[in-house]
């Protein structure tokens, strides 16, 4: 563990931030051709957060301002353990990879936990809505989500990444989203719930709520709060990659699996409409779980995988 | 090889510095211009299409927000009662800065077809500094798109700035809102 | 159901079997209009009401300075007989003032405000009558009022714009071929998104 590694982690992270910002502008364009628009250019988002970063804002409070610090140091802190390939990876020692997956689930609640706090001291109801409804969203993605993952756990008896991508590549095995059709399908919608795309957008809601948890954002504040959405969806989506897709043997492979798996994930949701908070709930514990618990059935007691 | 002599540059002196990167600022803001649409007058019918793929707004930038706090455009789109312009002076004062305003409509410029209203402002300008006027009743989405494209190039040009206008000259802005208003805060007996 | 011609007798019926009709107007098909006694208000709305007549869709007044008077006008629907009912009543200009009908049509608390705001007319059994609604710190006259005037108000109180030179589309000047290229030039700029060329 030296200093090259975390060097190697904070340049996983701002690669995260360049390659899903990027991608987010080219989504924005593809999905204004489909909506008949020019569409903006592709390096939009660059220029928005930049103008973010480059008005003044106002404080309320200094809960608000450290609230924001903490939840960007939280998710740069889980992007640095993220590996993008195999090989490419911050931290490992003698061919051991610190890459669990549960350090995955505790560092994305620091992230989440800051941004609950920072927005609920900014005193506005909205904000205090938007965090409930997040709250409850992540509860409720959660578990089937969850029971997907330990079945692959319990299928490769190791919870590491990089362990968990090997055991796809081997020869006789085939990646998980068709190995475990269900599985796979569960994890999709797990994985929007998580981006918040829009079935399961209950928590940003511009029209409803005022974009909810960012309601009394703006300046510099907002700027980091982009920032973090951008590096936290580069983890949930390298996450579906790595346990799903089998990984990626080389940084291109990863690059084509992620842009897909967004792009699609973004198609989906912008001809969808918007779930209300209830119904986000009923929907996860019925048709995801069910599928989940089956497929962790057939797995762990028929032992059929394809 | 690599000459060892010395040569001193022209020092930059700090306000040049910050003039150079309020410039590179300028570049960002000009081209990702966030709106809050306060939409309370008929002009408001004219942003779907110019929103929408006819003329598609965001091949700009720009886009509409959820709040004040994020918008960097206040869009009054028609006439003004005093009820709404209690409510947009407080608005406008919650936006971060730079922050510009653009008036649709004939309505904020003299009063329009409202002129004679005893519940409708004449002249928003008086009460909140704007950047920029789009003149018709209703403008059509080209004009409406001509006034942001002014706006940019305001911006370049670094003539857009009300919002320092505001600060400077505050007393003169209150006042003729205490004239017109009365009072500026807002009492409403459903949110109290 | 039955046809609005008979509902309408029906009414008519109702009414002037509940109090005497000062005047009756038939303004539609769907619409009727009584002028009733001021003591005979409660009396009529409660008939109506308990006949079906249970919407109170609107209560607004009418400023006659000629007479010196004020209308008074509730307008209540049925959704089982389609017929407005307008029941009208004259009270006094000066000091006007009716009793609530909010025991009958609770609903009504925030037209009897309106009202109040607008024409100045009192409402006693409404506990908040006096309650500012619309207009927010109203210094004058009940604006709704006819000697009103909303153009010397308006010029008193919010400043208009004052043109230095006339700007209408007369002279020549406004159709200069420099003008006109430069309008071209800009809405070039706008079809390539403000792009130098």
């Amino acid at each position: 563990m030296t200093i090259v590694n975390f060097l190697i982690g904070v340049g996983i992270a701002l690669f995260g931030f360049v390659l899903q910002t990027s991608i987010g502008g080219i989504n924005r364009k593809i999905v204004g051709r489909m909506q008949k628009r020019h569409g903006p250019r592709w390096y939009q988002e660059f220029i928005d957060i930049f103008k973010l970063l480059s008005k003044r804002a106002v404080s309320h409070g200094w809960i608000f301002d450290f609230g924001v610090i903490m939840a960007l140091g939280g998710i740069i802190g889980t992007a640095m353990f993220m590996p993008l390939t195999n090989q490419i990876l911050a931290f490992s020692n003698n061919g051991v990879n610190y890459d669990n997956f549960f350090i995955f689930v505790y560092l994305l609640a620091v992230g989440m936990l800051g941004m609950a706090m920072s927005a609920s001291g900014s005193g506005n109801p909205w904000a205090s809505i938007g965090v409930m409804r997040a709250l409850t969203t992540m509860l409720a993605y959660e578990v089937p989500f969850l029971i997907v993952v330990l079945t692959i756990i319990n299928l490769t008896n190791q919870s590491s990444l990089t362990g968990i991508m090997e055991y796809q590549q081997m020869a006789g095995n085939n990646w998980f989203i068709i190995a475990m059709p269900l599985g796979g399908i569960v994890g999709f919608i797990s994985l929007m719930g998580m981006l918040g795309k829009k079935p399961f957008e209950t928590y940003i809601a511009p029209a409803e709520i005022a974009s909810g948890p960012m309601v009394e954002y703006g300046g510099k504040q907002l700027g980091m709060l982009f920032i973090l959405h951008e590096i936290s969806v580069f983890i949930e989506v390298s996450l579906f990659v790595h346990l799903f897709l089998g990984g990626a043997t080389n940084i291109f492979e990863f690059l084509i699996k992620y842009f897909a798996v967004y792009t699609f994930a973004n198609l989906i949701s912008n001809v969808n409409g918007r779930f209300k908070i209830d119904q986000v709930v009923t929907f996860f514990y019925k048709w995801p779980l069910l599928m989940a618990v089956t497929q962790a059935v057939i797995v762990i007691y028929f032992g059929w995988v394809i | 090889m690599l000459s060892t002599k010395f040569t001193p540059k022209n020092k930059m002196t700090k306000a040049e510095i910050d003039r150079k990167w309020w410039e590179v600022g300028d570049y960002f803001r000009r081209n990702s211009l966030w709106l809050l649409m306060y939409c309370t007058g008929c002009c408001a019918v004219e942003l779907p299409p110019s929103m929408t793929s006819a003329y598609d707004m965001e091949r700009l930038g720009m886009g509409p927000m959820a709040t004040p706090r994020q918008a960097d455009i206040l869009l009054v789109s028609g006439y003004l009662s005093l009820k709404t312009l209690r409510r947009l002076i407080y608005t406008y004062e919650q936006m971060s800065e730079p922050k510009y305003v653009v008036a649709l409509g004939s309505c904020p410029i003299n009063g329009g077809i409202y002129h004679d209203s005893h519940a409708v402002i004449n002249q928003l300008d008086q009460y909140i500094p704007v950047d920029v006027y789009v003149a018709g009743c209703m403008p059509n989405p080209e004009s409406v798109l001509n006034g942001f494209v002014d706006l940019m190039e305001g911006i370049k040009q670094k003539t857009m700035n009300g919002w320092k206008r505001y600060h400077d000259h505050f007393e003169w802005y209150k006042e003729n809102q205490k004239n017109s208003l009365g009072e500026v805060i807002v009492h409403d007996e459903f949110h109290q | 159901m039955t046809n609005s011609i008979n509902n309408l007798e029906l009414v008519k019926e109702l009414v002037s079997k509940t109090t005497t009709i000062l005047k009756e107007e038939n303004i539609d098909v769907q619409q009727l209009a009584f002028e009733v006694n001021t003591c005979d208000i409660h009396h009529v709305l409660s008939v109506l009401k308990s006949a079906g007549w249970k919407q109170l869709s609107y209560l607004s007044a009418v400023d006659w300075p000629d007479e010196n008077k004020f209308e008074v006008v509730y307008i209540l629907f049925n959704w089982d007989k389609p017929v407005y009912v307008q029941i009208r009543t004259k009270i006094d200009r000066e000091n006007p003032s009716i009793d609530s009908i909010l025991p009958i049509f609770p609903g009504a608390k925030y037209y009897e405000r309106e009202a109040h705001e607008f024409f100045g007319i009192a409402f006693p059994g409404n506990p908040d009558y006096e309650k500012q609604l619309i207009l927010e710190g109203w210094d004058d006259i009940p604006p709704l009022r006819k000697d009103f005037d909303p153009s010397a108000y308006s010029d008193r109180k919010f400043p208009s714009r004052e043109y230095p030179q006339d700007y209408s589309v007369t002279d020549e000047k406004n159709h200069s071929l420099e003008k006109r290229a430069e309008r071209k030039a800009r809405a070039e700029r706008l079809r390539t998104g403000g792009k130098k060329q």
